[in-house]
């Protein structure tokens, strides 16, 4: 819904990753549509402890592992931030950033709705290992519930080139 | 992300020809050198075996993981392996495996490293997939039964 208060039709942009591919081009993305449209920018990385464990539970990791790759997905993830900080500020703009762990799509839902968020960007999120419940659809689940409008990022030609000309 | 672009065709053993855990490791291993990514080969394989000692990478339905992360690699690298009869690779149900993913991936590619491990689970669980890939006799076919089981 738009941000009635600024009377902007997008005023505030969540940045979303969780390592998946194409995260740079999250982020570009949202840093060409801040300067366009002067929207703030917001990039929160969420470390998927979920699969984590969905991947011990199925025994293809065992305790430890779970651990360790929880703290090296966080330090990633402090990596990923900081990069795309300088990169916003780069191109003059200012991105606030937050580091998360859980469920993709429950966080992702719950900062648009904190943040009042009018657009979430986000990338192609992987999917995690099947489910008794075969319907669970991480991206379909977080594509309905969000309360605001969803631009996935792909790979698109010009992307790159677009962002480098920004000024 | 898509395991049919992670695995390249010279990396894929069918079939293997060792029997023994260890043995089938390395022989994994050696296919995963002819993608040239493997930096160290002592190193990797004994990230391998290190993982290994935490608990078999023998997983149920005849799949096994022998996965590791080290800087012994460039990057990430996967060879698969098929072995017709079986092999005794201590798995979680008991049973013999006869699918090997052998997956390795650098320090810095955690994410990528966990997904890729989580795209091969996922597939497994396709019984076309299990049935078309344990009955292939080349790379070629293996690799197009990935392809169809990733549409």
């Amino acid at each position: 819904m738009p941000n009635t208060q600024s009377g902007r039709l997008i005023s505030k942009i969540l940045l979303l990753t969780d390592g998946s591919e194409g995260c740079i081009s999250v982020a570009k993305y949202g840093i060409i549509l801040s300067k366009i449209t002067g929207a703030a920018l917001k990039a929160i990385y969420v470390v998927n402890t979920d699969l984590l464990k969905q991947l011990e539970r199925a025994r293809i990791f065992v305790k430890i592992e779970e651990v360790d790759y929880e703290s090296d997905l966080e330090d990633d993830g402090q990596d990923y931030l900081q990069d795309i900080t300088e990169l916003a500020a780069s191109k003059g703009v200012h991105l606030e950033t937050e580091l998360l762990k859980g469920i993709v799509h429950k966080i992702a839902i719950q900062k648009i709705e904190e943040w009042n968020a009018d657009l979430l960007i986000m990338g192609e999120l992987e999917p995690g290992l099947p489910r008794q419940d075969i319907s669970h659809d991480e991206l379909g689940l977080l594509l309905r519930k969000a309360r605001c409008s969803v631009l996935v990022a792909k790979e698109q030609r010009g992307l790159d080139e677009l962002f480098e000309t920004l000024t | 992300m898509k395991l049919s672009n992670l695995i390249k065709r010279e990396a894929i053993v069918v079939p293997i020809q060792n029997t023994e855990k260890q043995l089938v490791i390395e022989e994994l291993l050696e296919a995963a050198a002819a993608t040239g990514q493997i930096l160290d080969r002592a190193k990797a394989l004994q990230a391998l075996l290190d993982r290994e000692s935490l608990g078999s990478t023998g997983l149920e339905k005849g799949l096994a993981i022998p996965h590791a992360r080290t800087n012994a690699v460039d990057g990430l690298v996967i060879s698969l392996g098929v072995a017709p009869d079986g092999i005794d690779f201590q798995a979680a149900d008991g049973g013999l495996s006869y699918l090997f993913f052998l997956l390795l991936a650098s320090d810095a590619l955690t994410s990528t490293y966990v997904q890729a491990l989580a795209l091969i689970a996922r597939l497994y669980q396709q019984d076309d997939f299990r049935r078309e890939i344990l009955n292939a006799t080349t790379p070629q076919e293996i690799i197009a039964i990935i392809r169809k089981a990733e549409e």
